[in-house]
Formats: C-alpha cells, sequence, structure tokens
C-alpha cells in the first residue's frame, strides 16, 4: 500500500524515529512489522521509542496505550488518530 | 620495580569551553567565563550570589551521543562520555562500531580487560532526579491548575484575584513531559563511569569516586594506584559534574551555606581566589576532564604522544567537620608530606602548585599557610577556579590536566583577579615561561578528605 499525503509524512517521521532507536537495517517498514519479533526491540528499548515517540509527536502515551503497540501499523494508527483529534 | 604511569590523552569540558584546546588557550588569555544565573531561577528564592560560570552550549549529536542516549543518560554521564572521546582521541586511540543500535565501540589494540575507568562525581545524576521528581510531585497540581482555570474565567468572578494567583502560580510550574522510566540508572552515580565503560566495551576496573571536590583528583590517583599495581595497563580517568538544575536548587543549597562569591558591583571581579578581597567561590555549571593514563611500556609500544608522569597520589581524612575545613590543617599537612614521599621527593623539589584555591575565606587562608609552611616560596602557585569557578566533582580532575599541561608547555595561567594576596607566595600573576618539572595538584572537599597528585616531567 502506498500512503499519500498526511499519511506519508506520518509514516516517515515514524520511520526516522524507528531508524534512530531500532536501527533495523534495511529492511522494509511496514505495517505488519512487529517490534520485538521482527525489529529486534528488548523491553528497554519499547520504552526508548515510545520516549521518542512521544517527542517527535508531541503527545503522550499511556501505559494502556502503550501496551497495544505492537507493530509499526498500531503506531501509525495511533497516530493518526491523534493527529486528527489535534486538527479537529 | 614500581610500573610508571604516564598521562597521554586529555579531554576536557568546561566553562567557556567545548575541548582541551579552547580551554588551554582561555586559561592562558585568562578568560573567565561569568554569567547572571538564569532568571526563571529567582522565581523560586533570593539569593545572596547572583552570578555563574556556565557551560558552554553542546551540540550532544554533532559529539556522537545519539538521541537514544541523549533521552537515558544526565548531563553529567553525556559530559564525561564527550570527554572521554577527547582523551581517546587525543592519545591516539582509535575505536571501532560493535553495536550500531546501542552506539558502543571497542578501542582498537587494547587488551580491553585491561583498561579501567575511574571517574569522580560528586552528586552523579542528580539534576535529572530533581526533573523528573518535579514530574511526579507537581503534576497533580498541575492537572488540578488546568481544571480550576476554566472555573475562574469569564461570567460572574467572584475573586478575579484568585485566576492571577493561579496564572502566577502556574508560571512556576516547570516539568518534564513524563516521569522519565530511566530515571534510576540517569541518577546513580556510578553511571558516569559505568556509561564511559559501557561506550568502550572495556572491563577492567570500573568505580565512581564519590568525595565532593577532592573526587576528580582521587579519581586519577586510583587509576594511578591500579595500574602501578598491576591491576590495569591503561585508565580513563578523571571527574564530571553537571550542577545546573532546572529549578536552581543545587545553587540555593551552596548559596545558603554561605559558600558563594559575592557578585559586588563588578560581577568579573568578584572571584579572586587567594585575594584579601575573596568572598567565596564562583559556581560552575559543571565540567569534565578525562585523562588516558598508561603504563609506560604500554604507552610506548602504541608510540603514544606522552604529556606527563604522573608520580606520587596521597589521600587524607581530616575527621573533623562534613563542611568546615579543620582550622589546624594537620590531616592536608600529613597529605602533602605522604603525597611527596609517594613519589621519592621532598617539598624542595616542586616547581609548581596547583592550588584547591576555592576563593573562600577558610580554604585560601589555610591553604596558603600550609603551602608557606611546607613550600616555601619557591613553586608558583595559582588556582585553575579563578577562571572557571568550582566544578566540584570535575574540579580536580580538570586542575590535573592543567597541571599535566603546564609540565607540557612549560608554562601555566596567572591566578586570576589577584591583586592583594592573603600571603606572599609566588603565585603567577601572568603566564609566561616557567621551567615546570615537578608539580602538584590538590584537592579538599566537603566531607574532610584531602587528596594530592604528584606530576612530573617525562623523561624517558
Amino acid at each position: 500500500m502506498e500512503l499519500v499525503g498526511n499519511d506519508a509524512l506520518i509514516m516517515a517521521r515514524m520511520a526516522k524515529v524507528i531508524g534512530e532507536v531500532l536501527k533495523p537495517g534495511n529492511q522494509p517498514l511496514t505495517f505488519d512489522k512487529r517490534f520485538k519479533e521482527d525489529l529486534g526491540a528488548d523491553s528497554l528499548d519499547i520504552v526508548s521509542l515510545l520516549m521518542a515517540l512521544e517527542e517527535e509527536f508531541h503527545t503522550q502515551i499511556s501505559d494502556q496505550e502503550a501496551a497495544g503497540f505492537t507493530t509499526v501499523g498500531a503506531v501509525f494508527d495511533y497516530v493518526k488518530a491523534r493527529a486528527a483529534l489535534a486538527h479537529s | 620495580m614500581n610500573r610508571r604511569v604516564v598521562v597521554t590523552g586529555i579531554g576536557i569540558i568546561a566553562p567557556g569551553a567545548p575541548n582541551a584546546a579552547t580551554f588551554w588557550d582561555n586559561c592562558l588569555a585568562g578568560i573567565a567565563p561569568v554569567s547572571p544565573i538564569p532568571a526563571h531561577w529567582k522565581r523560586y528564592a533570593d539569593y545572596a550570589s547572583t552570578i555563574w560560570a556556565p557551560l558552554p552550549k553542546l551540540d550532544f549529536t554533532g559529539l556522537g551521543i545519539s538521541r537514544v542516549e541523549q533521552m537515558q543518560l544526565d548531563p553529567s554521564s553525556m559530559l564525561a562520555l564527550c570527554a572521554a572521546r577527547e582523551a581517546l582521541d587525543s592519545s591516539r586511540i582509535s575505536s571501532t562500531l560493535k553495536n550500531e543500535k546501542k552506539n558502543t565501540y571497542s578501542l582498537d589494540g587494547l587488551d580491553a580487560g585491561r583498561v579501567a575507568v575511574y571517574c569522580g562525581s560528586g552528586i552523579g545524576g542528580l539534576t535529572s532526579l530533581i526533573f523528573s521528581q518535579s514530574f511526579h510531585i507537581v503534576s497533580p497540581l498541575a492537572k488540578a491548575f488546568s481544571h480550576l482555570r476554566p472555573l475562574l474565567s469569564g461570567g460572574e468572578v467572584p475573586f478575579p484575584e484568585a485566576r492571577l494567583l493561579v496564572d502566577a502560580a502556574s508560571e512556576d510550574i516547570r516539568m518534564p513531559q513524563r516521569f522519565n522510566p530511566f530515571i534510576v540508572s540517569m541518577t546513580m552515580p556510578n553511571a558516569v563511569s559505568a556509561n564511559i565503560g559501557i561506550k568502550y566495551s572495556v572491563h577492567g576496573p570500573n568505580t565512581t569516586v564519590s568525595c565532593a571536590c577532592s573526587a576528580g583528583t582521587v579519581a586519577v590517583g586510583q587509576a594511578f594506584s591500579a595500574i602501578r599495581g598491576d591491576r590495569a595497563d591503561c585508565a580513563l580517568c578523571g571527574g564530571v559534574e553537571f550542577l545546573g538544575d532546572e529549578f536552581g536548587g543545587i545553587f540555593r543549597g551552596f548559596d545558603c551555606a554561605k559558600t558563594l562569591v559575592n557578585p559586588g558591583n563588578d560581577p568579573h571581579s568578584a572571584n579572586r581566589p587567594f585575594d584579601r578581597l575573596r568572598s567565596g567561590f564562583l559556581f560552575a555549571e559543571g565540567g569534565a576532564a578525562l585523562l588516558v593514563v598508561e603504563e609506560l611500556s604500554h604507552a610506548l609500544r602504541r608510540d603514544a604522544p606522552i604529556i606527563s608522569e604522573i608520580t606520587g597520589f596521597a589521600e587524607t581524612f581530616d575527621g573533623h567537620n562534613i563542611m568546615m575545613m579543620d582550622p589546624e590543617a594537620d590531616q592536608i599537612r600529613r597529605m602533602l608530606h605522604l603525597l611527596v614521599d609517594s613519589a621519592g621527593l621532598t617539598f624542595s623539589d616542586i616547581d609548581y602548585i596547583n592550588a584547591h584555591g576555592t576563593g573562600t575565606v577558610a580554604n585560601d587562608e589555610i591553604e596558603a599557610r600550609i603551602i608557606d609552611e611546607c613550600f616555601g616560596k619557591k613553586p608558583i602557585v595559582n588556582s585553575t577556579k579563578s577562571l572557571i569557578g568550582h566544578a566540584i566533582g570535575a574540579g580536580g580532575a580538570i586542575e590535573t590536566a592543567v597541571t599535566a599541561l603546564s609540565i607540557a608547555h612549560k608554562t601555566t595561567h596567572a591566578c586570576k583577579n589577584l591583586e592583594a594576596p592573603v600571603r606572599d607566595l609566588n603565585f603567577v600573576r601572568t603566564p609566561g615561561d616557567f621551567p615546570i618539572r615537578k608539580a602538584i595538584t590538590q584537592s579538599f572537599a566537603f566531607g574532610g578528605h584531602n587528596a594530592g597528585l604528584v606530576l612530573q616531567e617525562y623523561r624517558g
């Protein structure tokens, strides 16, 4: 699926953060990628990723929300919903 | 036979100086950075002292500290890593990326199990704890204010002053976006040494020395002892401190204790160690000095640049008072005897003393008297704190670096703002050519920790 417009912008910023925190190499960052199993994140990496996402998107992620962040797609959906909320 | 220990690399971050070369140039030029304390600190208290020596703005990303590390490390650890990097570079020790995700390296050509880390720090990552605790304590209050504010706006407001008070109080609330989940590893004092060891994947002894203003000196002394005692071949050693907490609370602690300089009419001449008009020490935002020290044959084998040799170390403890120096100074005197003995020297051999020289009334009177009594008027004497203020756990390490550089360059810096000396000693009034071959640097700390090092010109 090719992302366009705001979706592409969100994904580019997410890819930057994930790249800085997890250093996933050259593998494509698709929605189905799981942070632990596919991208090699340990529990401290996940905490770092959440902090970096909060910083990047100027948001606060609760522990309950964070518990659902197992895949790239789940984080994308969250950020997109937050962005929509911010602009509504 | 004693193993000889030499200094082969120096990295420094200090007020007004992002690296060792700038720092040394500033020293010889007499550049002393002094600024008003941050304006918002004055929201929390009235201070007797209102000046400090700030660090330069540092681009940690440009200095190789990753985004993740910047979230997980207290500034003290980041300063230590930057100074360690510079020390390794100046010692011509290259490194190879070991783990891209962790941003860690291995040191080329060194036996990692024989590389030690000894780093001094007075407060470790306390400033991070203070900031994160502000979220812990104040966030419920901020939430209450956010609910209260709309109730005080618009319509019939019975107490409009209440809205103004809430707005003013809200201005005082400064807190991070979240409680930092890494706060434990940011705060623990051993983090400064541990993070250096992790960054360079070394496995020798790794210790943080926490004895306030002597910490940097003792850390170098412990590295010297470890190498001389064949427990390591090489060490990254020194001291680091970051004191600029968000609220000025650490500054306030020293200010309340009446230890800080009175800014008077001219803040730039207020900091005047060993002068009769001294009034206290200049609070430094922080600093770091890391030295590469190694066993002589280890240094020669890899053709390392030898800056100077460390030949002696001694420490004593006052057992007198947690914040006051013993006016009799018996344990400082004993430390100095042990110090020159440890190097096989006598007092008359010493050409240069880098003094503790804080600028407090008590320290400078006692220190000058003991120098006069032990060394007389022969050695030249200066106080690096006259230039950059007092960076607590980093101070002794920065001054060890100054001592090594003074021996190497056969010159040293002046005692800034010294006009009427408290005692007739051979204070350095202007930088010049000085035949410095044997020198000491000494530190005295809150708690009662006295420590000194002997450094000498390296002769093969």
